[in-house]
């Protein structure tokens, strides 16, 4: 597994009207390797710039993404092109609709370039993971919107990412299956000990799925705050006294980045 | 062309989670399937109540006019044994498909860079429009005219007055095309190919297939005009033979034969295409109960 370190990032974008806006102002920060690392900060901020920097669909205009392995005898895993291994699971499913799960799976095989011998076997063990076994051979429409998010995140883990990237995967779902999949990806990841990072809006969420928590500021987005979630997974349980007082802790850090600390 | 692209479950914003979800786009669909049957039993009405209409005129008015409806389909069947069927339905379906295979060739990559580049989707959009509006008929006659009275000019007729429709759908099928799926290929590093294939061409079947179903209606028109114009085989030299003989029985067993035919590539063969390269969506299973 491998962990991502982010210096000095800046972004800017030009809006319609000419006017440069600036969404990354100098983001530094480091992941947590072998757990999800949260950037959490209000919408519009940049936190989702950054993730598609880190997945190289963005250019940053300076600063530095560096991946490293665990330690210098074991460097991390890269493509022909010198890329990284990531996973991404996007907002919506991305799915492509005219494959069937396993074809959109194998999608990513081929491109990620994964050795055709090793597909039935992985094919076998992210579909059970995500608990889509008794749906491998549907198509994606037939199935419900929480099941598809399951699809692109069964995709997303079954090329065995460096790194997981997740952009807000649970934020257009109901609440009840958002819940649930939450669970579920909390604990595949620590199953697979699986570094990953979860882009969100929601401090619940945060605290909930966050083994580190990144606080960004409103748009020119900083670092307000790193957390380090203080709970283990057994105790983070959404009623549990301990679990909301971290997360009213988390809360309060978030008000004042965005400066509505009375609201 | 625009209700292909939204399906039921895209347009359903609350779909619940599992199997009640699965069972639910079933039970929808079975309710479309069954009024697909009684939609294919009120055309069948409607063809039935047309040839009776038909039937009724013939005893008003000598079969030199409208002669009666067993007799034509009669003539339909001897059509039929004769072997000319093969024949002269041979040689129109040739030049549909040449004219058409050239039109295909030249619209996918103009509609698809229309489509892309902004610069050639203002270059080109005059011509594409004011062709659209061109009777083909026009067409036809520019078409003998610079090449003479052979095969040539049968083939240039179909495909120019196609070409403009054709390109107009690819051209809107891709500006329509969801670019995140575009941004999915590239962090999973799927190659050109990959791109084109798995990801941009599916996107596109569903308008190509639109453009070949309106295409065809066009390119079945032209190319009896042309036929009319003086050549020595095909449906529309038969029908003007008959015209010439003034035998109207003639004239109506080969329009009927030239139907008949017609809805067969129309609804058969462009239909069983058409779900077979959309399986994935749950519509289209409606049409297979």
């Amino acid at each position: 597994m491998a962990t991502v370190r982010v210096e000095r990032a800046v972004k800017s974008f030009t809006r319609e009207d000419g006017a440069e806006m600036r969404v990354l102002d100098g983001v530094s920060f480091e992941a947590r390797e072998s757990g999800i690392t949260c950037l959490l900060g209000p919408s519009g901020c940049g936190k989702s710039t950054l993730l598609n920097a880190i997945a190289g669909l963005e250019k940053l205009d300076a600063g530095t993404i560096e991946f490293h392995g665990a330690n210098a005898s074991n460097p991390i895993a890269q493509l022909e092109t010198g890329n990284p291994k990531l996973g991404y699971v996007f907002q919506d499913p991305r799915l492509l609709n005219w494959k069937r799960v396993e074809g959109n799976m194998i999608f990513a095989f081929k491109g990620m370039n994964v050795p055709r011998a090793e597909w039935q076997a992985r094919l076998d063990k992210y579909i059970d993971l995500v608990g889509l076994t008794d749906f491998r051979r549907q198509y994606p429409l037939y199935l419900s919107g929480g099941m598809r998010q399951r699809v692109g995140l069964a995709r997303a883990l079954a090329i065995e990412p460096e790194v997981l990237l997740m952009d807000e995967p649970f934020s257009k779902l109901d609440q009840l299956t958002a819940r649930k999949l939450r669970q579920d990806t909390l604990a595949i990841c620590a199953r697979l000990r699986q570094t990953a990072m979860l882009v969100t809006h929601d401090v619940e969420e945060a605290a909930y799925m966050g083994d580190r928590i990144v606080i960004f500021s409103a748009r020119p987005a900083r670092i307000v705050e790193v957390v380090d979630n203080p709970l283990p997974l057994a105790a983070r349980d959404l009623d549990e006294a301990d679990f909301i007082h971290f997360k009213k802790r988390l809360l309060n850090v978030v008000l004042k980045a965005i400066g509505q600390e009375d609201a | 062309m625009s209700s292909v692209d939204t399906t039921p479950a895209e347009r359903d914003p609350a779909i619940p989670d599992g199997a009640a979800a699965a069972s639910l786009v079933r039970a929808r669909d079975r309710h479309r399937g069954r009024e697909t049957l009684a939609d294919i039993a009120l055309r069948a009405a409607s063809i039935l109540a047309l040839i009776s209409v038909w039937w009724l005129l013939s005893f008003f008015f000598p079969p030199t006019l409208v002669p009666n409806p067993r007799e034509t389909f009669a003539e339909v069947g001897a059509i039929v044994h004769s072997g000319e069927l093969a024949s002269e339905m041979g040689a129109t379906l040739r030049r549909v498909g040449v004219g058409f295979a050239i039109a295909i060739v030249f619209s996918i990559p103009l509609g698809i860079f229309m489509g892309t580049l902004r610069s050639l989707e203002s270059f080109f959009e005059p011509p594409v429009v004011l062709g659209l509006t061109m009777p083909g008929l026009i067409w036809a006659v520019l078409a003998i005219m610079f090449f003479g009275l052979n095969e040539k000019s049968a083939y240039a007729a179909v495909a120019i007055t196609i070409l403009p429709m054709l390109t107009i759908s690819i051209w809107q099928g891709t500006k329509s095309i969801d670019k995140d799926l575009i941004d999915m290929s590239s962090v999973f590093h799927a190659g050109p190919w990959s791109k084109i294939v798995d990801v941009i061409l599916p996107q596109l079947i569903s308008h190509i297939l639109a453009a070949i179903r309106y295409g065809l209606g066009f390119a079945w028109k032209v190319v009896v005009v042309v036929e009319m114009f003086g050549f020595s085989n095909g449906v529309g030299y038969r029908v003007v033979r008959g015209f010439n003989t003034f035998s109207m029985k003639t004239v109506l067993a080969w329009t009927i034969t030239f139907l008949i035919v017609m809805i067969v590539i129309e609804f058969g063969l462009i239909g069983w295409l058409e779900r077979s390269v959309t399986r994935w969506r749950p519509r289209a299973e409606a049409w297979r109960r």
